[in-house]
């Protein structure tokens, strides 16, 4: 089974051999001049940056950067406020909130 | 006109040496192309572009190789590109597919069926080329060259600019990885 498949494959292998090279169409030579003339050159197509392919590319990176910026934002926000209501427990724990006075403290009651 | 001449010729812009360039030179340019992209229109329109490259950038050829030698480098340049363009196009058509209406045309590869090849052997060489156009590029450039143009492994190596062992190697893998691939195919 293994050589009759082996045989098939080397049949397959072999049967370019004495391949004969194709021919170019008729007037190739009439349609590449007119092509040159009407300055259609070599690889001739849209700017690399106007294919879609790419500009769906620069969207979302453009989209990733907002969503960057924006979760930074918001997180140094919340260190802020995390910041904040820690100083006001201090101030709370040693009385600092109120106006307190220094005549206040001597004053005998 | 002899090699030295027609380089002269091309340089100083002579439309008789384009001319005769690309009668000597068309079918052996349209051939390589044919083997590689395995579509009579894209083969014409890299053959095309071949010449065209040619005309602009003969200047910045050296001499160091024979013009066929450049001419079949451009040549499996230009196809490979080819077909990576079109790869890359059949990838964003299948996310349109996904995201449109259906009414997407659907860009699959036909059977190639190379007009050089005897009638009793049609069958097996569409296999053939199949199983070649999933092999890794210089793989397929190698196979190629030495298949449809009957050039040496030396000559190859010139092309491909490396050593004839390395294509020696390259032959050995394509092979190999011809006979995987038809393997699988011819369960």
């Amino acid at each position: 089974m293994n050589t009759e498949k082996n045989k098939v494959t080397d049949d397959i292998l072999e049967s370019l051999n004495g391949i004969k090279r194709a021919s170019a169409p008729d007037f190739f030579y009439t349609r590449l001049k007119a092509r040159m003339e009407k300055g259609m050159g070599a690889g001739n197509s849209s700017p690399y940056l106007l294919r879609p392919a790419y500009a769906f590319i620069t969207i979302v990176v453009v989209l990733l950067l907002n969503a960057a910026i924006l979760f930074k934002n918001n997180s140094s926000n919340d260190i802020e406020s995390t910041e904040k209501e820690t100083l006001q427990s201090i101030a709370a724990e040693y009385n600092l909130n109120d106006n307190i006075s220094i005549y206040d403290l001597t004053q005998d009651n | 006109m002899n090699e030295k001449e027609l380089i002269q010729g091309l340089q100083k812009g002579d439309e008789s040496a384009f001319k005769y360039l690309v009668e000597t030179y068309q079918h052996m340019v349209y051939n390589t192309a044919l083997g590689i992209v395995q579509n009579a229109t894209d083969a014409e329109d890299v053959a095309q572009e071949v010449f065209i490259q040619v005309y602009r950038s003969i200047h910045s050829f050296k001499g160091e190789s024979k013009l066929s030698t450049w001419l079949y480098r451009i040549a499996t340049t230009r196809s490979l590109d080819l077909l990576r363009s079109k790869k890359s196009k059949k990838r964003f058509g299948f996310m349109q597919r996904l995201f449109g209406d259906g009414t997407e045309p659907v860009f699959e590869i036909p059977d190639f069926n190379h007009p050089g090849v005897a009638l009793e052997n049609k069958e097996k060489a569409a296999l053939l080329f199949k199983a070649i156009s999933q092999l890794p590029d210089n793989q397929k450039k190698a196979f190629t060259l030495h298949k449809l143009e009957d050039l040496s492994y030396h000559e190859i190596s010139e092309v491909l600019q490396t050593t004839t062992p390395a294509v020696e190697s390259l032959m050995h893998r394509a092979k190999q990885n011809l006979r995987k691939i038809l393997e699988k195919q011819v369960k």
